[in-house]
Protein backbone atom coordinates (compact mmCIF):
# COMPACT_ATOMS: atom_id res chain seq x y z
CA UNK A 1 0.00 0.00 0.00
CA UNK A 2 1.23 3.13 -1.21
CA UNK A 3 1.31 6.39 0.62
CA UNK A 4 0.01 8.16 -1.76
CA UNK A 5 -3.06 5.48 -2.24
CA UNK A 6 -3.89 5.94 1.14
CA UNK A 7 -3.71 9.92 1.17
CA UNK A 8 -5.96 9.83 -1.64
CA UNK A 9 -8.33 7.18 -1.02
CA UNK A 10 -8.41 8.03 2.87
CA UNK A 11 -10.88 10.59 2.78
CA UNK A 12 -13.52 7.97 0.55
CA UNK A 13 -14.13 6.48 3.91
CA UNK A 14 -17.13 7.93 4.62
CA UNK A 15 -18.33 7.80 1.64
CA UNK A 16 -17.65 4.51 1.39
CA UNK A 17 -19.67 3.69 4.87
CA UNK A 18 -22.75 5.86 3.59
CA UNK A 19 -22.67 3.66 0.71
CA UNK A 20 -22.57 6.90 -1.47
CA UNK A 21 -19.39 5.20 -3.86
CA UNK A 22 -20.24 3.47 -7.29
CA UNK A 23 -17.97 2.08 -9.68
CA UNK A 24 -14.49 2.40 -9.92
CA UNK A 25 -13.93 4.67 -6.98
CA UNK A 26 -15.84 2.16 -4.89
CA UNK A 27 -13.68 -0.75 -5.99
CA UNK A 28 -10.57 1.11 -5.68
CA UNK A 29 -11.24 2.05 -1.93
CA UNK A 30 -12.32 -1.72 -1.34
CA UNK A 31 -8.94 -2.93 -2.50
CA UNK A 32 -7.47 -0.42 -0.82
CA UNK A 33 -9.11 -1.30 2.44
CA UNK A 34 -8.18 -4.68 3.08
CA UNK A 35 -4.91 -3.89 3.72
CA UNK A 36 -5.36 -0.92 5.79
CA UNK A 37 -6.13 -0.83 8.87
CA UNK A 38 -6.70 2.93 9.38
CA UNK A 39 -9.65 3.02 6.78
CA UNK A 40 -10.85 -0.01 8.34
CA UNK A 41 -11.23 2.14 11.50
CA UNK A 42 -12.51 4.64 9.84
CA UNK A 43 -15.42 2.97 8.23
CA UNK A 44 -16.26 1.64 11.03
CA UNK A 45 -16.14 5.12 13.16
CA UNK A 46 -18.86 6.12 10.60
CA UNK A 47 -21.33 2.88 10.85
CA UNK A 48 -23.10 3.98 13.49
CA UNK A 49 -23.90 7.29 11.82
CA UNK A 50 -25.15 5.53 8.82
CA UNK A 51 -27.27 3.84 11.27
CA UNK A 52 -28.90 6.00 13.07
CA UNK A 53 -29.35 7.79 9.63
CA UNK A 54 -31.33 4.96 8.52
CA UNK A 55 -33.13 4.65 11.58
CA UNK A 56 -34.19 8.56 12.15
CA UNK A 57 -36.63 8.56 9.31
CA UNK A 58 -40.66 8.63 10.34
CA UNK A 59 -41.83 5.25 11.45
CA UNK A 60 -44.63 3.51 9.92
CA UNK A 61 -46.11 -0.31 9.64
CA UNK A 62 -46.16 -1.76 6.72
CA UNK A 63 -49.46 -3.80 6.24
CA UNK A 64 -50.53 -6.81 7.93
CA UNK A 65 -50.34 -9.21 5.14
CA UNK A 66 -47.00 -8.33 3.91
CA UNK A 67 -45.49 -10.91 6.82
CA UNK A 68 -47.67 -13.80 4.99
CA UNK A 69 -46.16 -12.43 1.56
CA UNK A 70 -42.57 -12.36 2.72
CA UNK A 71 -42.61 -16.03 4.38
CA UNK A 72 -44.77 -17.62 1.28
CA UNK A 73 -41.88 -15.55 -1.06
CA UNK A 74 -39.02 -18.03 0.65
CA UNK A 75 -41.27 -21.01 1.14
CA UNK A 76 -39.77 -22.75 -2.27
CA UNK A 77 -36.26 -21.79 -1.91
CA UNK A 78 -33.06 -23.78 0.15
CA UNK A 79 -31.05 -20.71 1.76
CA UNK A 80 -27.31 -20.66 1.37
CA UNK A 81 -25.61 -23.63 3.21
CA UNK A 82 -24.10 -22.66 6.42
CA UNK A 83 -20.07 -23.00 5.34
CA UNK A 84 -18.53 -22.72 8.61
CA UNK A 85 -19.14 -22.83 12.04
CA UNK A 86 -19.85 -19.57 13.68
CA UNK A 87 -19.69 -18.68 18.19
CA UNK A 88 -22.93 -16.42 18.66
CA UNK A 89 -21.51 -13.41 19.49
CA UNK A 90 -23.09 -11.38 22.16
CA UNK A 91 -21.39 -8.33 22.11
CA UNK A 92 -23.62 -5.33 23.05
CA UNK A 93 -23.14 -3.38 25.57
CA UNK A 94 -25.23 -0.15 24.75
CA UNK A 95 -28.01 0.45 27.49
CA UNK A 96 -31.02 1.22 26.88
CA UNK A 97 -33.53 4.39 26.96
CA UNK A 98 -37.12 3.41 28.63
CA UNK A 99 -39.74 3.98 26.31
CA UNK A 100 -40.55 7.42 27.84
CA UNK A 101 -36.84 8.63 27.63
CA UNK A 102 -36.97 8.46 24.39
CA UNK A 103 -40.47 9.69 23.71
CA UNK A 104 -38.77 13.26 25.40
CA UNK A 105 -36.18 12.71 22.91
CA UNK A 106 -38.51 12.74 19.99
CA UNK A 107 -40.46 15.83 21.66
CA UNK A 108 -37.25 17.99 21.57
CA UNK A 109 -36.67 16.83 17.98
CA UNK A 110 -40.40 17.36 16.88
CA UNK A 111 -39.43 21.27 18.36
CA UNK A 112 -35.75 21.52 16.06
CA UNK A 113 -36.78 20.10 13.06
CA UNK A 114 -37.16 22.95 10.80
CA UNK A 115 -33.87 23.67 9.38
CA UNK A 116 -32.45 27.21 10.15
CA UNK A 117 -35.40 28.52 12.25
CA UNK A 118 -35.70 29.04 16.37
CA UNK A 119 -38.64 28.01 18.24
CA UNK A 120 -39.00 31.78 19.16
CA UNK A 121 -39.85 32.28 15.05
CA UNK A 122 -42.35 34.79 14.24
CA UNK A 123 -45.22 34.03 11.70
CA UNK A 124 -44.05 33.74 7.74
CA UNK A 125 -46.69 34.59 5.38
CA UNK A 126 -46.15 33.18 1.81
CA UNK A 127 -47.64 33.44 -1.49
CA UNK A 128 -49.09 29.77 -2.26
CA UNK A 129 -51.84 28.39 -0.42
CA UNK A 130 -52.03 24.92 -1.56
CA UNK A 131 -49.10 22.50 -0.76
CA UNK A 132 -47.69 20.67 -4.24
CA UNK A 133 -44.33 19.51 -3.51
CA UNK A 134 -45.65 16.41 -1.68
CA UNK A 135 -48.05 15.35 -3.85
CA UNK A 136 -45.49 15.34 -6.90
CA UNK A 137 -43.11 13.50 -5.10
CA UNK A 138 -46.05 10.70 -4.58
CA UNK A 139 -46.61 7.95 -6.61
CA UNK A 140 -49.85 7.14 -6.70
CA UNK A 141 -51.18 4.81 -4.04
CA UNK A 142 -53.58 2.59 -3.63
CA UNK A 143 -55.22 3.37 -0.60
CA UNK A 144 -56.51 7.40 0.21
CA UNK A 145 -55.05 6.35 4.07
CA UNK A 146 -51.81 5.37 2.58
CA UNK A 147 -51.33 8.76 0.45
CA UNK A 148 -52.04 11.15 3.62
CA UNK A 149 -50.02 9.42 6.17
CA UNK A 150 -47.32 9.78 3.79
CA UNK A 151 -48.08 13.37 3.30
CA UNK A 152 -48.26 14.00 6.84
CA UNK A 153 -44.57 12.31 7.09
CA UNK A 154 -43.05 14.78 4.23
CA UNK A 155 -40.89 16.84 6.28
CA UNK A 156 -39.46 19.86 5.00
CA UNK A 157 -35.95 18.96 4.18
CA UNK A 158 -37.47 16.12 1.88
CA UNK A 159 -39.21 18.89 0.74
CA UNK A 160 -35.84 21.09 -0.20
CA UNK A 161 -34.92 17.61 -1.84
CA UNK A 162 -38.01 17.50 -4.22
CA UNK A 163 -37.26 20.56 -5.40
CA UNK A 164 -33.54 19.88 -5.81
CA UNK A 165 -34.59 17.11 -7.56
CA UNK A 166 -37.10 18.49 -9.91
CA UNK A 167 -36.40 17.51 -13.89
CA UNK A 168 -37.01 21.84 -13.65
CA UNK A 169 -34.86 23.08 -11.19
CA UNK A 170 -33.11 26.41 -11.81
CA UNK A 171 -30.69 27.79 -9.77
CA UNK A 172 -30.34 31.84 -8.34
CA UNK A 173 -27.29 32.98 -6.66
CA UNK A 174 -27.61 36.24 -4.44
CA UNK A 175 -24.70 38.54 -4.12
CA UNK A 176 -24.48 40.92 -0.95
CA UNK A 177 -25.26 44.29 -1.64
CA UNK A 178 -23.37 47.29 -0.68
CA UNK A 179 -25.14 47.25 3.04
CA UNK A 180 -23.61 43.43 3.55
CA UNK A 181 -21.05 42.98 1.34
CA UNK A 182 -20.44 39.30 2.90
CA UNK A 183 -23.71 38.16 2.60
CA UNK A 184 -24.65 35.24 0.02
CA UNK A 185 -27.59 33.16 -0.57
CA UNK A 186 -28.82 30.72 -3.42
CA UNK A 187 -31.85 29.83 -4.43
CA UNK A 188 -33.14 26.55 -6.38
CA UNK A 189 -36.48 27.37 -7.86
CA UNK A 190 -38.98 24.61 -9.59
CA UNK A 191 -42.41 25.55 -11.48
CA UNK A 192 -43.59 22.12 -10.43
CA UNK A 193 -42.06 21.87 -7.05
CA UNK A 194 -40.82 24.75 -5.47
CA UNK A 195 -38.32 27.26 -3.54
CA UNK A 196 -35.54 26.50 -1.42
CA UNK A 197 -33.82 29.45 -0.42
CA UNK A 198 -30.57 29.69 1.49
CA UNK A 199 -28.24 32.52 2.96
CA UNK A 200 -25.28 32.77 4.91
CA UNK A 201 -24.11 36.35 6.28
CA UNK A 202 -26.68 38.14 6.77
CA UNK A 203 -26.08 40.93 9.69
CA UNK A 204 -28.41 40.66 12.80
CA UNK A 205 -31.62 42.20 12.40
CA UNK A 206 -32.23 45.36 14.20
CA UNK A 207 -35.30 45.47 16.73
CA UNK A 208 -38.54 45.79 15.10
CA UNK A 209 -37.34 44.31 11.50
CA UNK A 210 -37.20 41.46 9.27
CA UNK A 211 -35.77 40.03 6.25
CA UNK A 212 -38.03 39.66 3.38
CA UNK A 213 -37.40 37.29 0.39
CA UNK A 214 -38.70 38.50 -2.85
CA UNK A 215 -39.50 36.73 -6.25
CA UNK A 216 -39.12 39.60 -9.04
CA UNK A 217 -41.31 39.00 -11.85
CA UNK A 218 -41.98 41.12 -14.97
CA UNK A 219 -44.97 42.22 -13.63
CA UNK A 220 -43.94 43.10 -9.49
CA UNK A 221 -42.29 41.78 -6.62
CA UNK A 222 -43.92 39.10 -4.90
CA UNK A 223 -43.53 38.11 -1.16
CA UNK A 224 -41.67 34.74 -1.19
CA UNK A 225 -41.54 34.75 2.67
CA UNK A 226 -40.31 35.99 5.74
CA UNK A 227 -36.34 35.31 7.22
CA UNK A 228 -34.64 35.48 10.60
CA UNK A 229 -31.20 34.42 10.10
CA UNK A 230 -29.60 32.60 13.40
CA UNK A 231 -26.87 33.58 15.46
CA UNK A 232 -24.43 32.91 12.75
CA UNK A 233 -26.23 34.62 9.99
CA UNK A 234 -27.77 31.62 8.24
CA UNK A 235 -31.25 30.81 6.96
CA UNK A 236 -32.61 28.55 5.48
CA UNK A 237 -36.52 28.25 3.76
CA UNK A 238 -38.21 26.05 1.71
CA UNK A 239 -41.55 27.38 -0.03
CA UNK A 240 -44.57 26.42 -2.20
CA UNK A 241 -44.91 28.80 -4.75
CA UNK A 242 -48.29 28.90 -7.41
CA UNK A 243 -47.59 26.73 -10.42
CA UNK A 244 -48.79 29.97 -12.38
CA UNK A 245 -46.08 32.26 -10.49
CA UNK A 246 -44.52 34.67 -13.63
CA UNK A 247 -41.28 33.44 -14.43
CA UNK A 248 -38.67 35.10 -11.91
CA UNK A 249 -36.48 37.52 -13.79
CA UNK A 250 -34.39 38.66 -9.89
CA UNK A 251 -34.93 37.59 -6.52
CA UNK A 252 -33.95 40.09 -4.21
CA UNK A 253 -33.93 40.19 0.26
CA UNK A 254 -34.98 42.81 1.23
CA UNK A 255 -35.15 44.58 5.45
CA UNK A 256 -38.57 45.35 6.39
CA UNK A 257 -40.59 46.07 9.45
CA UNK A 258 -41.77 43.09 11.87
CA UNK A 259 -44.67 41.10 9.78
CA UNK A 260 -43.29 42.02 6.52
CA UNK A 261 -44.95 44.29 3.87
CA UNK A 262 -47.05 43.98 0.38
CA UNK A 263 -43.99 45.92 -1.72
CA UNK A 264 -40.42 46.28 -1.14
CA UNK A 265 -40.05 49.07 0.59
CA UNK A 266 -36.38 48.66 2.86
CA UNK A 267 -32.60 48.25 1.87
CA UNK A 268 -31.62 45.42 -0.63
CA UNK A 269 -29.42 43.18 0.99
CA UNK A 270 -29.16 39.95 -1.39
CA UNK A 271 -30.00 40.58 -5.31
CA UNK A 272 -29.57 37.65 -7.76
CA UNK A 273 -30.90 36.83 -11.10
CA UNK A 274 -30.84 33.45 -12.29
CA UNK A 275 -28.47 31.82 -15.29
CA UNK A 276 -29.33 30.36 -17.90
CA UNK A 277 -31.91 27.63 -18.46
CA UNK A 278 -34.76 29.29 -16.27
CA UNK B 1 -44.54 29.59 5.45
CA UNK B 2 -45.48 26.30 6.09
CA UNK B 3 -44.17 24.60 9.53
CA UNK B 4 -43.92 21.20 8.38
CA UNK B 5 -44.59 19.13 11.62
CA UNK B 6 -42.98 15.58 12.11
CA UNK B 7 -44.70 14.12 15.12
CA UNK B 8 -44.87 10.91 13.75
CA UNK B 9 -42.41 9.65 15.94
CA UNK B 10 -45.00 9.74 18.68
CA UNK B 11 -46.41 6.70 17.48
CA UNK B 12 -46.67 3.93 20.07
CA UNK B 13 -43.73 1.83 19.10
CA UNK B 14 -45.40 -1.53 19.36
CA UNK B 15 -42.31 -3.57 17.90
CA UNK B 16 -39.67 -4.51 20.70
CA UNK B 17 -37.05 -2.23 20.25
CA UNK B 18 -33.37 -3.95 20.70
CA UNK B 19 -31.31 -4.36 23.39
CA UNK B 20 -28.52 -7.12 24.32
CA UNK B 21 -30.80 -9.83 24.70
CA UNK B 22 -32.79 -8.82 21.58
CA UNK B 23 -29.05 -8.60 19.86
CA UNK B 24 -28.42 -12.41 20.46
CA UNK B 25 -31.60 -13.11 19.85
CA UNK B 26 -30.63 -11.65 16.12
CA UNK B 27 -27.58 -13.93 16.28
CA UNK B 28 -29.27 -16.79 16.72
CA UNK B 29 -32.21 -16.66 14.49
CA UNK B 30 -29.88 -15.80 11.42
CA UNK B 31 -28.07 -18.63 12.16
CA UNK B 32 -31.30 -20.89 11.94
CA UNK B 33 -32.13 -18.91 8.90
CA UNK B 34 -28.87 -20.20 7.43
CA UNK B 35 -29.85 -23.74 8.15
CA UNK B 36 -33.31 -23.65 6.54
CA UNK B 37 -35.78 -22.45 9.65
CA UNK B 38 -38.28 -20.38 8.11
CA UNK B 39 -39.68 -19.20 11.46
CA UNK B 40 -36.78 -17.61 12.44
CA UNK B 41 -36.76 -15.43 9.13
CA UNK B 42 -40.29 -14.70 10.99
CA UNK B 43 -38.56 -13.71 14.03
CA UNK B 44 -36.39 -11.32 12.24
CA UNK B 45 -39.46 -9.98 10.70
CA UNK B 46 -40.83 -8.96 13.14
CA UNK B 47 -38.63 -7.56 14.78
CA UNK B 48 -37.24 -5.34 11.95
CA UNK B 49 -39.76 -5.43 9.42
CA UNK B 50 -40.61 -2.07 10.44
CA UNK B 51 -37.16 -0.16 10.25
CA UNK B 52 -36.79 -1.78 6.86
CA UNK B 53 -40.79 -0.66 5.66
CA UNK B 54 -39.97 2.49 7.36
CA UNK B 55 -36.59 3.08 5.35
CA UNK B 56 -37.81 2.13 2.63
CA UNK B 57 -40.81 4.16 2.32
CA UNK B 58 -38.99 7.35 2.49
CA UNK B 59 -36.34 6.04 -0.28
CA UNK B 60 -39.35 4.95 -2.62
CA UNK B 61 -42.03 7.49 -1.35
CA UNK B 62 -44.87 4.59 -2.40
CA UNK B 63 -46.14 2.58 -0.16
CA UNK B 64 -46.61 -0.65 -2.22
CA UNK B 65 -43.16 -0.16 -3.59
CA UNK B 66 -41.94 0.06 0.01
CA UNK B 67 -43.75 -3.06 0.64
CA UNK B 68 -41.76 -4.58 -2.21
CA UNK B 69 -38.29 -3.74 -0.77
CA UNK B 70 -39.13 -5.25 2.64
CA UNK B 71 -39.89 -8.57 0.30
CA UNK B 72 -36.72 -8.47 -1.41
CA UNK B 73 -34.82 -7.85 1.69
CA UNK B 74 -35.86 -10.09 3.75
CA UNK B 75 -35.59 -13.09 0.42
CA UNK B 76 -32.03 -11.70 0.23
CA UNK B 77 -31.61 -12.17 4.20
CA UNK B 78 -33.07 -16.03 3.35
CA UNK B 79 -29.93 -16.47 1.28
CA UNK B 80 -27.63 -15.15 2.56
CA UNK B 81 -27.94 -15.12 5.80
CA UNK B 82 -24.83 -17.81 5.83
CA UNK B 83 -22.60 -14.86 4.38
CA UNK B 84 -23.39 -12.74 7.37
CA UNK B 85 -20.43 -12.54 9.64
CA UNK B 86 -22.03 -11.81 13.43
CA UNK B 87 -18.33 -10.12 14.15
CA UNK B 88 -19.12 -7.68 11.28
CA UNK B 89 -21.97 -6.34 13.08
CA UNK B 90 -25.60 -6.15 14.24
CA UNK B 91 -28.31 -8.04 11.90
CA UNK B 92 -30.22 -5.19 12.23
CA UNK B 93 -27.53 -2.82 10.74
CA UNK B 94 -26.98 -5.43 7.92
CA UNK B 95 -30.61 -5.42 7.29
CA UNK B 96 -30.98 -1.42 7.53
CA UNK B 97 -28.14 -1.45 4.53
CA UNK B 98 -29.50 -3.94 2.54
CA UNK B 99 -32.78 -2.05 2.24
CA UNK B 100 -31.07 1.07 1.32
CA UNK B 101 -29.31 -0.81 -1.56
CA UNK B 102 -32.64 -2.18 -2.96
CA UNK B 103 -34.99 1.11 -2.37
CA UNK B 104 -32.25 3.04 -4.22
CA UNK B 105 -32.44 0.53 -6.78
CA UNK B 106 -36.08 0.97 -7.70
CA UNK B 107 -35.29 4.69 -7.36
CA UNK B 108 -32.79 4.96 -9.74
CA UNK B 109 -34.63 2.48 -11.88
CA UNK B 110 -37.62 4.42 -12.08
CA UNK B 111 -35.28 7.93 -12.70
CA UNK B 112 -34.15 6.17 -16.04
CA UNK B 113 -36.73 5.33 -17.72
CA UNK B 114 -38.56 8.50 -18.66
CA UNK B 115 -35.06 9.14 -20.40
CA UNK B 116 -34.27 5.10 -21.76
CA UNK B 117 -35.01 4.86 -25.34
CA UNK B 118 -35.36 1.18 -24.82
CA UNK B 119 -34.77 -1.17 -22.08
CA UNK B 120 -31.37 1.02 -19.65
CA UNK B 121 -29.77 -1.61 -17.98
CA UNK B 122 -29.89 0.53 -14.08
CA UNK B 123 -26.92 -1.57 -12.76
CA UNK B 124 -28.03 -2.73 -9.08
CA UNK B 125 -26.89 -0.76 -6.49
CA UNK B 126 -23.66 -1.82 -4.74
CA UNK B 127 -24.11 -4.33 -1.68
CA UNK B 128 -23.75 -2.62 1.53
CA UNK B 129 -20.28 -2.28 3.20
CA UNK B 130 -19.23 -5.22 4.99
CA UNK B 131 -17.81 -3.12 8.08
CA UNK B 132 -20.45 -2.14 10.56
CA UNK B 133 -20.43 -1.01 14.01
CA UNK B 134 -21.24 -4.12 16.92
CA UNK B 135 -22.91 -2.44 19.01
CA UNK B 136 -26.85 -1.09 18.53
CA UNK B 137 -27.66 2.12 18.81
CA UNK B 138 -29.85 3.58 21.82
CA UNK B 139 -32.93 5.80 21.04
CA UNK B 140 -31.42 8.78 22.38
CA UNK B 141 -28.46 8.48 20.65
CA UNK B 142 -30.77 8.18 17.17
CA UNK B 143 -32.36 11.46 18.22
CA UNK B 144 -28.95 13.35 18.61
CA UNK B 145 -28.21 12.53 15.23
CA UNK B 146 -31.57 13.71 13.93
CA UNK B 147 -31.16 16.81 15.66
CA UNK B 148 -27.58 17.00 14.60
CA UNK B 149 -28.94 16.63 10.71
CA UNK B 150 -31.13 19.73 11.29
CA UNK B 151 -28.11 21.45 12.40
CA UNK B 152 -26.29 20.76 9.42
CA UNK B 153 -24.92 23.69 7.35
CA UNK B 154 -27.46 23.55 4.60
CA UNK B 155 -25.60 22.74 1.58
CA UNK B 156 -23.34 19.65 3.80
CA UNK B 157 -27.31 18.44 4.74
CA UNK B 158 -28.80 18.36 1.23
CA UNK B 159 -25.33 16.99 -0.24
CA UNK B 160 -25.76 14.04 2.67
CA UNK B 161 -29.56 13.13 1.75
CA UNK B 162 -28.56 13.29 -2.07
CA UNK B 163 -26.23 10.79 -1.40
CA UNK B 164 -28.04 8.64 0.79
CA UNK B 165 -31.64 8.90 0.78
CA UNK B 166 -31.86 10.20 -3.17
CA UNK B 167 -29.30 7.41 -4.10
CA UNK B 168 -27.41 10.45 -6.64
CA UNK B 169 -23.93 9.24 -7.27
CA UNK B 170 -21.11 12.35 -6.03
CA UNK B 171 -20.88 13.08 -9.79
CA UNK B 172 -24.64 13.99 -10.18
CA UNK B 173 -24.76 15.49 -6.84
CA UNK B 174 -22.37 17.92 -7.73
CA UNK B 175 -24.25 18.11 -11.42
CA UNK B 176 -27.57 19.20 -9.31
CA UNK B 177 -26.01 21.55 -7.01
CA UNK B 178 -24.03 23.02 -9.79
CA UNK B 179 -20.64 22.38 -7.63
CA UNK B 180 -17.20 21.20 -8.20
CA UNK B 181 -17.11 17.04 -7.04
CA UNK B 182 -14.56 17.35 -4.84
CA UNK B 183 -16.57 20.47 -3.00
CA UNK B 184 -19.61 17.65 -2.86
CA UNK B 185 -17.12 14.55 -1.44
CA UNK B 186 -15.82 16.97 1.10
CA UNK B 187 -19.01 18.50 2.29
CA UNK B 188 -20.86 14.85 2.80
CA UNK B 189 -17.22 13.92 4.38
CA UNK B 190 -17.50 17.29 6.87
CA UNK B 191 -21.64 16.55 7.67
CA UNK B 192 -20.34 12.88 8.40
CA UNK B 193 -17.95 13.66 10.73
CA UNK B 194 -20.13 16.18 12.63
CA UNK B 195 -22.51 13.80 12.82
CA UNK B 196 -20.22 11.02 14.41
CA UNK B 197 -19.25 13.95 17.19
CA UNK B 198 -23.08 14.20 18.41
CA UNK B 199 -22.88 10.25 18.62
CA UNK B 200 -19.29 10.44 20.77
CA UNK B 201 -19.53 9.78 24.38
CA UNK B 202 -23.23 7.75 24.59
CA UNK B 203 -21.43 5.06 26.06
CA UNK B 204 -23.61 3.19 28.74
Amino acid sequence: MSAATHDGLHELSGLYALGALTGEERADFESHLRSCDQCQADVRSFAPVVDALARAVPEREPSTALRGRVLDAVAGDRPARVDRARAIDTTGRRRWLSDAGWLAAAACFAGMLVVGYTARDRQHRVIALESRLREVTLRANAADRQIADVRRTASEAQASLAVLMAPDVARVDLEGQPVAPSATGRAYWSRSRGLVFTASNLPPLPAGRVYQLWVVTARAPVSAGLLTPDAAGRVTATIDTPRDLPTPVAMAVTLEPEGGVAAPTGEKYLVGTPGAGL
Amino acid sequence: MWLWAVADRFNSSSGPRGGREDQHGDQQAIGRVAAGDRDALADLYDRHSRAVFSLALRIVQDWSEAEDVVQEVFSQAWSQAARHDPARGAVAAWLLTIARSRAIDRVRHRRARPDSAGEQAVAAWPDPAPLQDLALLADEQIARVRAAVTRLPFLQRIALELAYFEGLTQSEIAERLEQPLGTVKTRIRQALIKLRESLGGAEA
